[in-house]
């Protein structure tokens, strides 16, 4: 039982179901659907506002009514910020009980430099894409937006491409 | 009948999967191949394809969060 349900991994289906039932407990309460890169995006101009920066000035932030009402806002008082707070402590919090967690070593430089590359072009992608795989594909095809079903076929596409790379450059 | 390790430590999916396929192929029916990995998915994504393939294989966790996969190519 234990075995089962705490250190084995769970099936795709029970997996699927799970993450339904909680997303959709989710937009009951917080009026909004489950979401990760728009609050990272507030990280980084919370990061660039303490340094002096003032992103409150750009095109991004300053013709939205959300996200400048987001940019005001800090770490523990946005409900986007919080959600991914959550996410962290929550697989913490199961790897630890599992008693699988681990500090994993950099193998090699270029583990590096796909990792930098890669969250850059994600970051880049998702803010021109308007959301990741959970905003703009998981939250936003059961919300019947025509919009989740293009980023999935967007998505398959740049995966393929994705794969062929990493076959040629990180094997 | 060769015993041979592969080090996957510290490799993300869907790399120690793509390694072990490779490997695989230029082993000899009997050897035995280890797969060392201290990623919780590859012990899923891997056990599931080597079971496709109908190769035997066994996932030992030999320290936390670090493990061994055995499989044999009795094909």
């Amino acid at each position: 039982m234990k075995q089962k349900i705490i250190i084995g991994p769970w099936s795709y289906l029970t997996g699927a179901i799970l993450l339904a039932i909680l997303n959709t407990l989710l937009f009951a309460v917080m009026h909004t659907p489950w979401q990760i890169t728009t609050a990272i995006t507030y990280w980084a101009a919370w990061i660039l506002k303490f340094f002096g920066g003032t992103p409150e000035n750009w095109h991004y932030f300053a013709n939205s009514a959300s996200r400048s009402e987001g940019l005001s806002q800090h770490f523990l008082s946005n409900n986007l910020s919080l959600m991914n707070l959550g996410v962290i402590l929550g697989a913490l919090l199961a790897v630890l009980i599992a008693s699988q967690f681990r500090v994993k070593k950099i193998k090699s430089p270029k583990q590096i430099i796909a990792a930098l590359l890669g969250g850059i072009i994600m970051g880049y992608g998702t803010r021109i894409a308007l959301g990741c795989n959970i905003g703009a594909f998981f939250s936003a095809i059961p919300s019947l937006s025509l919009s989740g079903w293009v980023w999935g076929i967007s998505a398959f596409i740049g995966a393929w491409i994705g794969s062929k790379l990493l076959i040629k450059y990180l094997l | 009948m060769a015993e041979v390790r592969l080090d996957c430590l510290f490799e993300a999916c869907p790399i120690p999967l793509i390694k072990t396929m490779q490997r695989l192929k230029v082993l000899n029916q009997g050897d035995v191949l280890i797969v060392e990995t201290d990623h919780s998915c590859a012990t899923k994504n891997i056990t599931e394809w080597v079971g496709k393939q109908k190769l035997l294989c066994q996932v030992v966790e030999v320290s936390n969060g670090e493990w061994e996969i055995y499989i044999k190519k009795v094909r």
